[in-house]
């Protein structure tokens, strides 16, 4: 019950907060110059087509007047078209975001198995060679460009070795892509049987989420290395070790006791990384969400955008309740 | 991060004023004088030469700036078209690139735009978000009008952080036009918030401190409490956020340049230098990309690091553990006099 109430209060946040991220991101976009009609029909069309046009998209009326016509079809679902696709916004966010979700979700768990045990062991051995190596691991991966990472990756695994894939996209030209259901490629493999179209998937997978997940381990090292080594310090813990438990248990105590701030921070990266993604989707040329959402604005087309921004806004609040339901899970005090 | 420097714990180095009031009272003395602070540093420096090396790559930096036509063999934006795509060698020392530029005189050019506009854009934003931060904390929790309008500002800046960073930044490019002035706004713009919610909340924490009450009772009137007493004693977070945050915005001005929203093509540049070489690299001439990448890295490093020793040496009770433990080293056979604090 407690929960309900929690989450029914959160909503009521929720809608003006939503209400005024469409309305900033649709000044802003605004704002850019290029007159997304020209873009349409080109430099040589005639003043009346252009005319006509502007009409057809509401082009002509007063700012507010057009930001009510878009609040009124993002009501019934109608994100519009975009003119570079010449596709329902929907439909295209639909293809994309699964693309950058799936990268991102892989990239944090890879991010977690490499800070997680680093983050515990640097903060449990404090005048060790691993404290050493994680203090400059967190760093140095502050300080790499992915992008930069990335091409590095691809030099080595594709041009000179020759066992990674092309960089040019999600699976294969040769193999036969799976029938699109959910546009996770990897559960779409699955559902269908299609072993070697899921062979190919991983095989492109692995570049990308080796970059990110190395980039994005930093700051999840940094944190549970430093909640842990304030846990350890704490006088509940040193009453467990002074009671002779295992080290294994109190070590296990104090790591569950850092969950909360571990947490705290995936939420965050997650956030983060639906648009933070886009510079390694570019070089691996990904066709994501991110990517979808530059074009758009380096080339005047609205729509994509304000879809874009909407879509990650809304994912980032679904991720903010789920962190609040695992605070509820992982942390008694909360439970009450 | 949650410790908030009290009036007795803020001593000399960090209140600029240098009121004789507010020096700490167990350890007088303690960086009284330039010297004392100097020789502090050469000592701190000595004993973690990570921070050390953080300087001198900072300092590098700065001076490649600034003597960058003096060093370069090259002319930085001059392509030689027979010479293009050299491997490195001794004509070329980091080869040159698919117009026929010397790398080597790129990279050295480079940190005149990068620094300039994550300087520029980082200074503007902790000016301009610190500002507001300091009139939103004091005047929150007065009621009326006044904590309404600083109700306003904080729910503007939770919109403006809900966008997801790099959009925003291209998107604010794209709507100043694509010139060095509107790359730095773009940044100040994307970072103010962070200074906002740093400053807000020191000052909500420091603003029910005793002294500023007395300040108030002895007739002071806001300003005057706010410039002379809120601000200094709320300036530590600050300080040491800022370095940290000069490396990411020369990140995020390459990444901006990698997209081609940011510097454009024959400045030098080391995102756009990255972007150009990344067709290059596939073929397996990695030269044009990888040696800007090391250059932005290590510039990225070098600022982390001294942000890292600024968070330590603006920290008063930090700092005071690690001078007890510089001076343990020293007499290493004296019983320490210093408990030494866990830092």
């Amino acid at each position: 019950m407690r929960v309900l109430r929690y989450i029914g209060r959160r909503m009521l946040f929720i809608v003006p907060q939503l209400v005024g991220i469409v309305l900033v991101s649709f000044l802003l976009v605004k704002m850019i110059p290029g007159d997304p009609a020209v873009m349409m029909v080109g430099p040589m069309a005639s003043a009346e087509t252009l005319a006509k046009l502007r009409t057809e998209l509401g082009l002509d009326g007063s700012i507010m007047y057009q930001f009510w016509i878009y609040l009124t079809n993002l009501v019934q679902g109608d994100l519009g078209t975009s003119w570079q696709t010449t596709r329902p916004v929907l439909n295209d966010l639909f293809v994309r975001f699964p693309a950058t979700l799936e990268l991102i979700t892989l990239s944090l768990l890879l991010a977690l198995l490499i800070g997680i045990p680093l983050g515990v062991a640097a903060a449990y051995f404090r005048r060790s060679v691993v404290k050493k190596f994680s203090d400059y691991y967190g760093l140095l991966a502050g300080a790499l460009p992915d992008f930069w990472l990335g091409m590095i990756l691809i030099y080595f695994f594709y041009t000179i070795f020759q066992i990674a894939p092309a960089p040019l996209g999600r699976i294969g030209f040769a193999v036969m892509t799976p029938s699109p259901v959910t546009n996770f490629l990897i559960i779409d493999c699955i559902l269908e049987g299609n072993w070697q179209a899921l062979w190919s998937t991983l095989g492109h997978l692995i570049l990308p989420v080796v970059t990110l997940g190395v980039i994005t381990a930093g700051p999840i090292l940094k944190m549970t290395q430093s909640t842990m080594e304030r846990m350890l310090e704490s006088d509940f813990i040193r009453y467990a070790d002074m009671c002779g438990l295992p080290k294994s248990v109190v070590i296990r105590q104090a790591f569950r006791n850092s969950l909360p701030s571990i947490v705290t921070i995936v939420s965050v990266l997650y956030g983060f990384l639906v648009g933070g993604a886009v510079l390694v989707e570019i070089v691996f040329s990904w066709g994501g969400a991110g990517q979808y959402a530059v074009q758009g604005v380096l080339n005047a087309d609205i729509n994509p955008v304000l879809g874009f921004v909407l879509f990650s806004a809304v994912l980032s609040l679904i991720i903010y309740l789920i962190v609040d339901l695992i605070y509820f899970a992982i942390d008694p005090r909360i439970r009450g | 991060m949650t410790h908030h420097p009290g009036p007795a714990e803020v001593d000399a180095s960090v209140n600029e004023a240098g009121e004789p009031g507010v020096k700490p009272p167990g350890s007088s003395g303690f960086l009284a004088s330039w010297r004392a602070r100097l020789r502090f540093l050469l000592a701190v420096l000595a004993s973690r030469p990570l921070f050390a090396v953080g300087y001198i790559i900072v300092f590098a930096v700065i001076l490649l700036a600034i003597f960058a036509p003096w060093i370069a063999p090259y002319h930085p934006e001059k392509a030689n078209p027979t010479d293009y795509l050299q491997a490195p060698s001794w004509r070329h020392l980091l080869g040159t690139d698919q117009t026929g530029m010397d790398i080597f005189s790129r990279i050295i050019y480079a940190p005149r735009i990068d620094l300039t506009i994550a300087i520029g854009g980082t200074a503007i934003s902790a000016i301009v978000g610190s500002l507001i931060g300091a009139v939103v904390g004091y005047y929150q929790e007065m009621g009326g009008t006044r904590s309404l309008a600083a109700g306003f500002i904080m729910r503007t800046a939770d919109v403006l952080q809900a966008f997801p960073v790099f959009v925003f930044a291209i998107a604010l490019v794209a709507i100043f036009g694509q010139s060095l002035q509107s790359i730095i706004a773009a940044i100040a713009f994307v970072n103010a918030p962070i200074y906002l919610r740093l400053m807000r909340s020191q000052v909500l924490s420091i603003r029910n401190m005793r002294y500023i009450e007395a300040a108030y009772v002895s007739g002071a009137n806001d300003m005057n409490i706010m410039l002379r007493h809120v601000i200094p004693n709320s300036m530590a977070p600050i300080l040491s956020q800022l370095s940290v945050n000069i490396g990411w915005s020369v990140l995020l001005t390459a990444a901006l340049s990698f997209v081609g929203a940011g510097v454009e093509a024959p400045i030098p540049e080391w995102g756009s230098m990255i972007a150009m070489g990344f067709g290059n690299i596939i073929t397996g001439q990695w030269w044009p990309s990888v040696f800007p990448g090391i250059a932005l890295g290590v510039t990225v490093f070098g600022f982390a690091l001294v942000g890292a020793s600024v968070e330590v040496l603006a920290d008063p009770a930090r700092r005071r553990a690690l001078a007890g433990t510089l001076r343990e080293k020293k007499r290493p056979n004296a019983p320490s006099k210093q408990p030494a604090e866990a830092a």
